[in-house]
């Protein structure tokens, strides 16, 4: 198995376009709950999928529930979303919902819209297009996240981690992007393309 | 005229530096990769344009900004971020910066930012 590292220019060209990608998503998801999101500079590791789940298993300690999407094109992999249980309260506080059914399908839109937003224009930004199958997101219980044979198909992941944070309504939760081998040497391919075209 | 290109970001400083050499020629362009640094050249430069972004380690554009005016009230600040939100951009408004521009800035933002100017 190829084991695949970026380096710190490869490193400082995703992290550039995930900022812009996550930009748009947050202003996107912003005027959905007519609320004000803080950016944080996204974190980006290339790590076996093994040490991932490893972060998931701590995330899933105080999360309310977890969602995935898949994307499929030249770029193609998964986002992950995870919400903590405050969070998902003080959502359901902001937006007047009184079951949980409707908490369960407006975290689901919430991630829909964000990850959509955000691999979507980070394909764009790569000159690439994704589409996303069906069905094209899921709640996962949390017990589950480390039997997810999704992530167990993959040895090596690139993990764009990002947070998402509502300040006001105190609401912030984790966005993991997820790509495998083919996808990763793709992206290191695209990367540097584009730093060669400034240069 | 001097500019100041302010961002952590390597590929955006020579995104814009590019798109700004393109549009203004053979200009004195100044870089810096946060707030501090910033301030750092201001103090030494008194740059006339100051491109900022506003998420960046040590001190953020938002707080570099009032800061960047006060060494000089002269300066033109043009935020340039990817976060595009109305209140971002009411916010470095009301802090003084002359444009808010969303990322990433080609040939012809800049043209349409320096014609502005």
């Amino acid at each position: 198995m190829k084991e695949f590292t970026l380096n710190e220019d490869e490193q400082d060209v995703l992290q550039e376009l995930m900022n812009v990608a996550y930009g748009n998503a947050t202003a996107v998801v912003a005027e959905m709950l007519d609320a004000f999101a803080s950016l944080s500079i996204p974190n980006i590791k290339v790590m076996p999928t093994k040490e991932l789940l490893k972060t998931f298993q701590e995330l899933k300690n105080s999360s309310y529930f977890f969602s995935t999407q898949a994307f499929n094109g030249e770029f193609n992999g998964e986002s992950a979303f995870f919400i903590n249980e405050t969070s998902a309260q003080n959502l359901a506080k902001h937006l007047e919902l009184e079951t949980q059914e409707d908490l369960d399908d407006a975290i689901l839109e919430l991630t829909n819209v964000l990850t959509s937003t955000l691999t979507t224009k980070l394909a764009q930004e790569m000159n690439t297009e994704v589409s996303f199958s069906l069905p094209s997101i899921s709640k996962i219980p949390l017990s589950e996240v480390e039997n997810i044979d999704t992530f167990l198909q993959y040895s090596q992941v690139i993990v764009i981690d990002t947070e998402l944070d509502f300040q006001d309504q105190k609401i912030n939760g984790n966005i993991f992007i997820l790509t495998k081998d083919e996808s990763i040497q793709w992206l290191k391919t695209q990367l540097n393309t584009i730093l060669e075209q400034l240069i | 005229m001097k500019y100041l290109v302010t961002d952590d970001s390597k590929l955006a400083r020579l995104s814009l530096v590019k798109s700004l050499k393109a549009v203004a020629g053979d200009v004195s362009i100044f870089q810096a990769t946060n707030g501090l640094e910033a301030l750092k050249v201001m103090k030494e430069e008194k740059v006339d344009v100051v491109f900022l972004d506003l998420t960046m380690p040590e001190m953020d554009g938002y707080e570099a900004l009032p800061k960047l005016l006060e060494l000089n009230p002269k300066a033109n600040i043009i935020v340039v971020s990817a976060d595009v939100q109305t209140k971002a951009k009411e916010r470095v408004i009301a802090l003084g910066a002359q444009l808010h521009m969303q990322k990433p800035i080609n040939v012809e933002k800049m043209q349409d930012i320096l014609d502005i100017l």
